[in-house]
This record gives C-alpha cells, structure tokens and sequence, in this order.
C-alpha cells in the first residue's frame, strides 16, 4: 500500500542550498545548473514562476512534480535515474512543479499563463514553477537534447523533493492497492499513450512504449514516475509526466474505493499509427480487461481527432465483451461550439464525458515576462503581447486525463 | 405585401445539370420552378419578386460568387432570403447556407432549407435552417415545412424545432462543479446501473458517402492529385496551418515531373516529417503518377494539387474542405483524384 507524505509549497525562492523549511522551497540555483549541464546543451538555467506572477511560458514541452523517496532519485522515475531502491513513503511538494520550457523542431507550441483566463484551464497556472530555460550547443543533436533535458528534468525534481526526506509532513495519505471488494462492481481504468516516435513517445520505466502491447501497470509505480512523458503534440490534449504522477483517474476511483466502486486497476495501452494497429490494440486491450475481472472500465485519450479513434475502438471491443464503459472526450466543436463534436465516436457505447472544447478562444492579457521563448511561434508575435488563442494550445487545458472541470453543455434555447 | 427573394441553382431553374454547374449567379423577376408551388403556398399575403441562381460549382467553389449573388439579392431590396431546399447535395446546400449566412450579414433575414446531413448545415452563419427530405421527390413536404417558416418569420417570431429548424444547440465551454475523472465514475455506475442514455456528449452523426461510380476508362481521364499531409512549397507562401487548419492551398504541378527534396516541406504537426521532406513523394507521388501518365494508363495529371492539414480539423471544416474540392475538381475537368493521408 503507497503512502504518500504530502509537504505544500507555499513560497518559493533561490538561495545557497536546496533547502525546505516551513511550507518555503529555496533552490540552490548553481547546483540546479550543474545537475541540468549537458555537452549538448549551451547553456541552461532555471527561473521560478509563481501563480499571480504576469508571466507566460511557451514552447513548455514537459512539466513534472517533485517527488522523492530517497537520496539520488532512488524508487522515483524508474528507468532514469539510478538511486538505489528504498521502501518508504513517497515525498511530494505538492504545489511546485519542474517546467522545461524552449523550441524544439516539431514541438508543438504550448502556453503556460500565470494570471489571466488561462492561468484558471492549465494544471501549471496555479503550481510555483521552476522553468528550465536552454541553449543548444552547436550542431547539437537534437534527439539527445531532447533526451538530456527530459533527464535533468527528472533528476531536478527528484533532487528538490529530496531537501523534504526527513521534514514533518503536512499530512500523510495512505492509497489502497486495487482489488475487489465484496459486492462492489470492479472498475478499472485503460490509460492510453500517444506513441508515435521521436517528439511524440511517452516512456514506461525508461524504455519507450511505441510499439508495447497493452499492459496493467501497479497504479503506485505511475505515482512514482513509472510513466515520462516525451509527448509534444496537441498541447492541451497530451499529459504531461505531472498529470501521470497525479494520475486523475486512478485518484478518483481509490477516493471512493471500498465505498461505491472496487479499484481493479490500471491498463496502459498504446495509440498506434495504422488503422488496422489500432483495431489489434483495442481488441487486445479489451481481452486484458476481461481477463483482469473489469465489470467496467473508464478509458482516456491523449492526442487530437486521430486519438478520438483509439478510444471508441476500444469502447466498442469492451462493450462487445459485456463490459460497461465510459470515455473521456475532448471535443472539436469549432470556436462558436456549432460543429460536430466528437472525430471518431465509439458505435456501440454511448457514455462519454466531455473535456471541453479544444476550439474556444481565450482573450489573454499582456504579461511583463516571457520564458521558454521571445516569440509566441503560431502568431509570431512576442511572446508577452496581449493575444487571441484557442483553448487548443494551453498545456493540459482539455485534461485528457480527467484532472479538471472543464466541459461543454448545449447553450439554452433563446 | 412582404418581399421574397428566392435562391435557387442551375437544376432547379431548369438550366440543366452538371453540364451547367459553372453557370454564373442571374437574376430573373417572379418565381421558378419549385418557386411556383411555394408562391402558392404563400398565398396572396407574401410575393416572391425574384429568382436568383447560380450554378453548384460556381456558386461552391468560385470565392467571389456568394458576394455576387448576395448583390444580385439584394437589387430586388426582399424582406426576407429564401434558399433551397437543397435535400442532401453538398454543393447546393453550401451555396444555399452561405447565401443565408452572407445575407443575414449584410442585414437580411434569412432562411435556408436542407436536409440535417448535408454539410452546408455548418455554413448557415446563425441564420435559420429548416428540413427537407433527402431528394428532390421529397420536395412537397419540404416546400409544405418551408412555407410555414416563412410565414412565421414574416411575422416576426422564432422559430423552434416543431416548425422543422435543425441544429444542434451550441456547444458552450463551463466549469464544472467536479472533474472530469469524478463525473467518469459516477458515470461509469450510472451505465452499471443499466442507463444507456446518460452521456455529456451528444453520438454524433456522421455522413455515409456513397462512392461515385468506377471511371470506365482512366486513360481518358483525368487524375487529380490531393493531400491533407501539407506538403507546401519550402518557404510556405499561403501561410498554410501545420495544426487546426481553416484553409486549403492549390499548387501548380505544370512542368513538373518530380517533387526536388529540399524545394518542397510538409509543415504538418502531427507526425515526424523527416521522411516525408526527405523525399516528398511520399506524400504526393508525382513521380508515379507522371510514369502513369506516360504510360497511357491515365489520359492526363490534373496540373495542380490541393493540400491542406489534416491535424486537429474540425470536422466542419474537413466537410467543407471536401465540398469546396470537389466542386473545384469538376470545375477543371479531373474525374478522378487520388487523396493522400498522413
């Protein structure tokens, strides 16, 4: 059973150490340096940006919570980082999030505001963010740049978690492990990953997860950082490794676990590029889930329309075995919500949740500060200019996952 | 005595069929051809002063037609727009809700009629769109429908769904009281529960398009080359979207006999486009469609091709991307076209 010692961030700052004490995180800015130094990279530093802070950070590519269980990374982002094992509680600064933020070729931008309308649709307008800022070296490649920072990355966050290992916890949290419970239907949960190569992967335990077959995971292994996300597609439709560590989902089924539901577990599967992968996936994904005793499975997306696919598919496979479903939808109902919604609809299961609408434009302010870049890439314009912009490109706006409370409801007849 | 102008196309003014497709927008006084009955129809209260018309592939695929045919519209000074009905045809019924929608603009009322599936349905700009049937044998009941919406709108109500409107309602973006991950569950017992009716999200409806018929002899026609992978000339002169694209783009192929690595990108967002700017033929094969040109096997390659990017579109405007092609393909004569995806 996971137990979780939760310490809430409160202020933050840097300073001569990396230290944490009453509710502050100070962060020793050199050695932040020293951790991220790379022969790839030029340059590379860190910069906090805090709710209420007018400042807009673009070209964010992954976000992660700091989270430690032992000195060196050890049993946190398995696969990365080479602590050695430990067998205790997980360590979470809940309330600060590690942000790397730059261009690299194909990413797809991505906007983080720390006041205004956005600041309230992405998970990261509320976190103290630590932004990692980087200068290739020249001729770098930039595959290992990508590799490198998603490693500084992790070892960063795990490193600020550390200076909270032997503080008192603002509380503790005990997370039931899946199983059945007499009488209580068993709920499971398919979380699929978009994998599709280089700039668009996402990594379990280390290794890349394009081209696996589906899998049930231990839920307490995505809260130690099991899943990473290498995913820059659709900013508001992919999870960051934050929202995999948060996993929204597997939260809300073990809050209500032993009362209304039983926890069944987690399967993890793959978002395939070809038409006739994805129908091999679904109906594997779904034979799994029959052979884990699903009585239903609540299944999440991430990606655009072509993502819309991988999710009805395995709606329909789940419902043709007798098994109950729901999806989580984004929809692409157009900027005045008039167009149809959904891409790829499931054909045989009807219970969708909506996340939102990927097309509904935001009015952003004018911010003092950029970070991540001078230019907003898609308007080209700066990157602290006052700005209309579809919900589409705020990071983890139309929560794929589940975590927020965006929706879409028919307008009242006039 | 209320004004009517009527917007009808080449077909249904009797100009003929695909052979007048091109026709340009024309004005005539009076009503014609299912104009007549819904005069009748209208009895002595409302009179329909004329009849404006314009051919499908003009009207859907020629950018400056609306405008002309709004300004045709608008010399016979109506109360009130009528277009349609369209049944299900695409270009008709883009004409019909674009008309609707430019003359609602320019400060007409407006009505439309089409069936619900036809993808003009998007295009009515916030102007009143009422049913019809599927086909032109269906057009009694559909003037019977759009009869009584005129009149209603004449006299100055609104129209519901009992008197024919479609549409969905809006889709409006709110914050919920709970996340998305608690409504899933409560959802997800719900359905346990054996209610299959509960969903936040509407089932879509989705068009089945009935394939044309196979061409007979290919190498008389001619193939038109198409993509939605947003391979664009490497500089990107139309500013084409790499995600969410509201446009098309059409390039020459005249002269061209392969696409040289270097000179041409994919800007789409949505994959690695390594391989594909590494050899753009990937995307478009010129290459293979000039070797089927020369072999005799297709009379001729259409001499541009139309891209846009099929990533994160909307399906209103991929539906509308679709009818503006293929009003534009039989404007230039190709009978065939091979579409690549990404």
């Amino acid at each position: 059973m996971l137990k979780r010692s939760i310490h809430r961030v409160q202020a933050v700052g840097f300073g001569d150490a990396m230290t944490w004490s009453g509710g502050e995180l100070t962060v020793d800015r050199e050695e932040a340096r020293r951790l991220l130094a790379a022969p790839c990279l030029a340059s590379v530093d860190v910069t906090w940006a805090s709710p209420g802070d007018s400042v807009r950070i673009v070209k964010v590519l992954d976000v992660v919570e700091p989270r430690s269980k032992g000195p060196g990374g050890g049993g946190v982002f398995p696969g990365w980082l080479d602590g050695p094992p430990v067998d205790g509680p997980t360590h979470v600064l809940r309330g600060a999030a590690v942000v790397v933020a730059g261009y690299l070729p194909r990413a797809q931008e991505a906007v983080i505001d720390m006041t205004g309308p956005a600041a309230e649709l992405s998970p990261f307008g509320s976190t103290h963010n630590l932004v990692i800022e980087f200068t290739p070296a020249p001729d770098a490649d930039w595959a290992e740049v990508d590799d490198v920072l998603r490693r500084g990355a992790l070892a960063l966050a795990a490193r600020l978690a550390e200076a909270a290992l032997d503080a008192e916890p603002d509380e503790t949290e005990t997370v039931p492990d899946p199983g059945a419970v007499d009488g209580l239907p068993r709920i499971g949960t398919i979380t699929n990953l978009q994998t599709q190569g280089v700039f668009k992967d996402v990594f379990v335990r280390g290794e890349s997860f394009n081209g696996q077959e589906p899998a049930l995971i231990d839920p307490a292994e995505i809260d130690d950082g099991a899943v990473v996300s290498g995913q820059y597609g659709h900013p508001s439709l992919r999870n960051p490794t934050w929202v995999h560590q948060n996993h929204p989902i597997a939260s809300a089924l073990r809050a209500r676990h032993g009362r209304d539901v039983a926890f069944a577990g987690v399967v993890l599967a793959p978002e395939p590029v070809s038409a006739s992968e994805k129908a091999r996936i679904s109906a594997a994904a779904a034979q799994l889930c029959a052979d884990a005793g699903f009585e239903a499975v609540i299944l999440t997306k991430e990606g655009g329309g072509n993502a819309d696919a991988d999710i009805a598919l395995k709606m329909d496979a789940l419902e043709d075995l007798g098994i109950a479903t729901v999806g989580l939808f984004a929809e692409m109902a157009g900027p005045d919500g008039t167009g149809p919604p959904i891409v790829v609809a499931p054909e045989r299961a009807t219970a969708m949740v909506s996340t939102g609408n990927y097309d509904t434009r935001l009015s952003l302010p004018e911010m003092e500060r950029a970070l991540g870049g001078n230019e907003l890439a898609l308007l080209k314009v700066p990157a602290t200019s006052a700005m209309e912009l579809p919900t589409a490109v705020i990071l983890a706006s139309l929560g794929c996952l589940g975590g927020g409370r965006l929706t879409c409801a028919p307008a009242p007849v006039a | 005595m209320a004004r009517i102008v009527h917007y009808l196309n080449q077909f249904f003014i009797g100009a003929g069929g695909e052979d007048a497709a091109a026709s340009p927008p024309a004005s005539q006084p009076g009503p014609v051809g299912p104009g007549r009955r819904l005069a009748q129809l209208l009895g002595d209260e409302h009179e329909i002063v004329a009849t404006v018309s314009c051919g499908d592939d003009d009207a859907a695929g020629r950018p400056a037609a609306v405008g002309e045919i709004v300004a045709l519209i608008q010399e016979a000074q109506p109360d009130l727009v009528v277009t349609g009905p369209a049944f299900t045809s695409g270009r008709y019924g883009l004409a019909c809700a674009r008309v609707a929608a430019a003359a609602k603009a320019a400060g007409l009322n407006a009505v439309a009629a089409m069936h619900p599936d036809n993808p003009g349905l998007d295009e009515a700009g916030g102007a009143p769109v009422v049913a019809s049937g599927e086909a032109a044998r269906l057009m009694g009941p559909a003037l019977d429908t759009l009869a009584a919406a005129v009149k209603k709108l004449l006299a100055g109500e609104v129209l519901t769904n009992a008197d024919g409107l479609v549409g969905l309602a809006p889709r409006r973006p709110r914050m919920a009281d709970r996340t998305a991950a608690e409504r899933a569950v409560d959802l997800v017992l719900a359905r346990l529960a054996g209610d299959r009716d509960a969903t936040e999200v509407p089932l879509p409806r989705f068009d089945k398009v009935t394939p044309a018929p196979p061409i007979t002899d290919l190498s008389n026609s001619t193939l038109a080359i198409l993509t939605e992978g947003a391979l664009v000339p490497d500089d990107n002169p139309g500013a084409l979207e790499s995600a969410r694209a509201t446009k098309w783009l059409r390039y020459s192929l005249a002269g061209r006999d392969e696409l040289v690595p270097g000179e041409w990108r994919s800007v789409h967002g949505g994959f690695s486009t390594v391989w594909a700017n590494a050899d753009p033929h990937r995307i478009l094969p010129l290459d293979a469609a000039r070797q089927l040109e020369r072999e005799g096997a297709i009379g001729h390659l259409h001499e541009e091709y139309l891209v846009t990017a099929g990533n994160g579109t909307s399906v209103a405007n991929a539906r509308r991307f679709g009818v503006e092609w293929a009003a534009d393909l039989r404007h230039s004569g190709a009978r065939a076209a091979i579409l690549t995806a990404t």
